[in-house]
């Protein structure tokens, strides 16, 4: 528990409504996306400004109080939950678009923009930003920077961290920096804009962004293969990469995923199917066409047993919907479930499906899996139940083989979704040990207190 | 001797399925319209089942803190709308705060008015005639038809512009029975179900509702035993004793008519919901199903039902010419799944120009008791609502739910935007 010194301060500092402390809100800041980890904090702040998050980070500094910055929770690590407790930084409230510019392609926004608010505003610009985390309903601009989000669009046009260019940071200290600008190409110093994107809150607090735009592809076309075989599917993705067309967007629900959609919203989808192959081509009118093309040819000689384009928006929309509720289908499919995130080169990807089915039959846990298909990143999920001791473990360790076999194949522990508590049991594996070091003396340096959303990326006894 | 756990969330329990199913996403904030003002977790239905979560894990409890919390919603039913696992949240929260109140009571004055006043419709009547006589002498005449409501309905409304009581109610200006005229064929009898606005506030829609009606060739009853639908009672409060009376009591004024309209987009809602929430006994569960059967709002009537040829929707004498735009209350489109048929109607109105407004769907943030309890709050939402209706450029906006117009007449006023609120009914001739 805090002093109420403390939370006098702190309501000093942001004012009485923006700070949080009955045990009914706590409990509505103890979570995030996950399914396995809650903890509550012990009070709740709200602020407005760059300012009020100084000196609460100064105030927290001093009397060493955990700080876990959090934006709407969406993510699905674990990073936002405060499992030290102590202060949860809430940035929602801190959410106005700051500027759009047409010219440079640029616009600036406060950490706590919705995503799908900020699209809504480019869209009426023809404005463009890809990173597209399923999450975009919800999430914050500055918890997706934090994160170094990615999603469908990334095949194509990139993560996150290709379209930061300037950013506001809050120091553990208070010290309120600025780093990058507006500008595409700044060759200043070291990048350290790449420090803090994807620091997971342990850096520093984000209190705005620059983000590089792109102007909004013109046309676009979207594309559903079926096929009777995973494998097969795969094998179509990296024909399609190998064949010089990069498609914006190609995404791979599995046969389960596509039950459990079609169940929880029923749009006549192809339930037989063991694989659904979902792909987006967009740029120039002309392009699309000649593109959209080359994919169906290549499609069919992989082997799809049905192709559809959509005929219009509307039932491409649909489509692209039936995806974004595929993390709902596996999250509502049992008490726990474990998706897991690893991503795989992409001419790995057939081998990668395979030994999943491998693990699958050896370990007696259903694997279901949806993701990037383009980008090598699926997300392998375990259905299991924490309550149940046992058959937790069991399902812990055929995770563990799950990302034991991505990084055989060269791939990495985390495509999107970051380190948070859930992956730090792997990290020493995924990562050279002397790295892991100079990250360790990275955040020394940075925030010598540990102050900074205690807890994550590294398993706790090595702090 | 203590409660155990089964009968003291007995409600909840009911819903468990859609408690269970929310896993967690958050895409409800960017649909809640409290939470768009307030953001924070506890204001989203995510952060309200998983504050119902921790009661039933005994983490919680019912304080002061929790009833807030679980008070501040609308039940719009936007986050179940747009819910990848369809958790039905606002079901939760019904069964939640019935709960409560049977564990915690009711606080005054609302004990004293959905227990005692809202069952008994001839002494509310009686307490809202007396408070209208002092409407006009303490305050003053603000623009339009609106007025400022003295005495308890102003410590309610807080001050809201709330229009003038009726000087005589509906159900005294008509009778039980009303007969096509002369010379129309009788085709078909309705109950109508007229909901305590319609009745004291606004009797002249109620009137030209029948008189609509018995011209298309509908004889329509009014019966006299009818009461308030209970929606405040039950649905914002969570009294559900009380709820049943007046259910078990609107059911029996209705017997024997096949057919029961509404023009009250809450009213309706509420009637059919009587057995998803109040039906305790096989017997209960049979009337109110029946009962939730008969009910139709107007506009669905007119459409499906009576199927009118589009040339009996001819302009009332004030909407001719006029550009016309519709507010879909939340019960009526996503509680009852009824969009087309009032946009049918209006843009069959000839010498009409009908605009569809952007998010034509939203709440407006009256929600009954919920904009009483938190008025600054629900006058944030009916902003942007103000905002949508201005960029249609539209004179009319028309709806099909009292509560919904009183929101809209006081937020338009409030924001000086020069636009009139019309009943779907009062368009027509």
């Amino acid at each position: 528990m805090l002093e109420k010194k403390i939370i006098t301060q702190l309501r000093n500092v942001v004012g009485k409504d923006a700070v949080l402390t009955s045990r009914e809100d706590l409990n509505a800041y103890s979570y995030d996306g996950t399914t396995t980890w809650t903890h509550a904090p012990d009070v709740v702040v709200l602020p407005t400004t760059a300012e009020q998050v100084s000196q609460i980070l100064k105030l927290a500094d001093e009397s060493k109080i955990p700080v876990t910055p959090r934006g709407a929770g969406t993510n699905v690590s674990g990073g936002s939950i405060p499992i030290k407790g102590g202060i949860v930084l809430c940035t929602t409230r801190m959410n106005k678009i700051l500027d759009i510019n047409k010219t440079n392609l640029t616009a600036t926004v406060e950490p706590g923009v919705v995503l799908q608010d900020f699209n809504i505003a480019l869209a009426k610009q023809g404005l463009f930003y890809p990173p597209d985390p399923q999450s975009f309903l919800g999430c914050t601009i500055g918890g997706t920077v934090a994160e170094n989000a990615g999603g469908p669009y990334c095949v194509k046009y990139g993560v996150t961290k290709q379209y930061v260019l300037g950013l506001e940071v809050v120091l553990a200290n208070g010290y309120i920096m600025n780093l990058g600008g507006v500008t595409v190409k700044n060759r200043t110093g070291y990048e350290l804009i790449m420090l803090f994107t994807g620091s997971e809150g342990t850096l520093g607090l984000i209190t705005k962004i620059t983000l590089r735009l792109i102007p909004m592809p013109p046309a676009n076309k979207t594309m559903m293969a079926v096929f009777d075989d995973m494998a097969v599917g795969g094998q179509a993705v990296s024909n399609i990469m190998a064949s010089g067309v990069v498609p914006a967007k190609i995404e791979f629900v599995d046969n389960f995923v596509l039950r459990r959609i079609e169940e929880m919203t029923p749009m006549g989808l192809p339930v037989d199917a063991k694989a659904l192959l979902l792909l987006q081509a967009d740029g120039s009118p002309a392009a699309v066409e000649a593109e959209s093309k080359q994919i169906v040819d290549i499609l069919k000689k992989s082997g799809a047993k049905e192709i559809k384009v959509a005929k219009d928006a509307s039932e491409a929309a649909m489509y692209w919907k039936m995806r974004s509720a595929g993390f709902a289908a596996t999250f509502g499919a049992a008490h726990t479930v474990m998706a897991e995130d690893v991503a795989v080169p992409r001419d790995k990807l057939v081998e990668f499906i395979r030994k999943l089915d491998e693990i699958s039959e050896r370990t007696g846990f259903f694997i279901c899996y949806l993701g990037h298909a383009g980008d090598g990143n699926l997300h392998p999920s375990i259905f299991t139940d924490i309550r149940n001791k046992e058959e937790f473990a069991r399902a812990q360790k055929a995770m563990e083989e799950i990302f034991e076999a991505a990084l055989s194949l060269g791939g990495v522990l985390s495509g999107e979704h970051g380190i948070g508590l859930e992956k730090q049991r792997f990290l020493k594996k995924a990562m050279d040990p002397v790295a892991l070091n100079l990250m360790r003396k990275i955040k020394t340096i940075l925030d010598p207190n540990h102050i900074l959303n205690p807890g994550k990326i590294w398993e706790e006894e090595r702090v | 001797m203590a409660k155990s756990k089964q009968d003291r969330y007995e409600q909840i329990k009911r819903f468990e399925a859609d408690l269970t199913k929310c896993m967690k996403c958050g895409f409800c904030t960017f649909w809640c319209p409290v939470y768009q003002e307030e953001r924070i977790e506890p204001s989203v239905a995510r952060g309200k089942n998983m504050m119902i979560r921790g009661l039933l894990a005994g983490e919680l409890d019912y304080t002061k803190e929790y009833a807030d919390r679980l008070n501040k919603c609308t039940l719009c039913m936007t986050c179940t709308a747009n819910c990848p696992s369809k958790a039905n949240i606002p079901n939760v929260i019904v069964a939640a705060r019935a709960d409560m109140v049977k564990a915690r009571g009711l606080k005054f004055p609302y004990n004293i008015i959905y227990r005692w006043l809202l069952p008994r419709r001839t002494l509310f009547g009686r307490v809202i005639r007396f408070a209208s006589w002092f409407q006009g002498i303490f305050l003053p005449k603000t623009e339009g038809t609106i007025r400022h409501l003295s005495m308890f309905l102003s410590a309610l409304g807080k001050g809201r512009n709330i229009p003038q009581i009726a000087p005589r109610f509906l159900r005294q200006m008509v009778p039980v029975v009303n007969k096509p005229p002369g010379g129309v064929k009788a085709t078909m009898t309705v109950g109508y179900f007229t909901g305590c606005m319609t009745d004291f506030v606004l009797p002249d829609l109620g009137k030209h509702v029948i008189d609509f009606l018995t011209r298309n060739g509908v004889e329509v009853i009014v019966p006299g035993e009818q009461g308030c639908c209970g929606a405040p009672v039950f649905l914002g409060a969570g009294d559900f004793d009380t709820g049943r009376k007046m259910a078990d009591s609107n059911v029996k004024a209705f017997e024997g008519l096949d057919y029961v309209i509404s023009d009250c987009a809450t009213c309706t809602s509420a009637l059919k919901d009587y057995p998803k929430f109040l039906a305790d006994t096989p017997e209960r569960e049979e009337a109110y199903a029946k009962f939730a059967g008969k009910i139709l709002d107007i506009s669905q009537f007119l459409v499906d039902v009576l199927k009118l040829p589009a040339s009996a929707y001819k302009p009332s004498a004030q909407v001719k010419g006029k550009k016309i735009t519709w507010h879909d209350p939340c019960h009526l489109s996503r509680h009852l799944g009824i969009t087309s048929q009032p946009r049918q109607i209006i843009k069959s109105i000839p010498d009409i120009e009908y605009v569809e407004m952007p998010n034509a769907d939203r709440c407006c943030g009256m929600a009954g008791s919920f904009s009483m309890y938190y008025y600054d709050l629900s006058k944030q939402i009916a902003d942007k609502k103000v905002e949508a209706i201005k960029s249609t450029g539209a004179d009319i906006v028309a709806s099909s739910c009292p509560g919904c117009e009183i929101q809209l007449i006081d937020s338009l006023l409030r924001n000086k935007v020069p636009v009139k609120v019309m009943h779907i009914m009062e368009l027509l001739e």
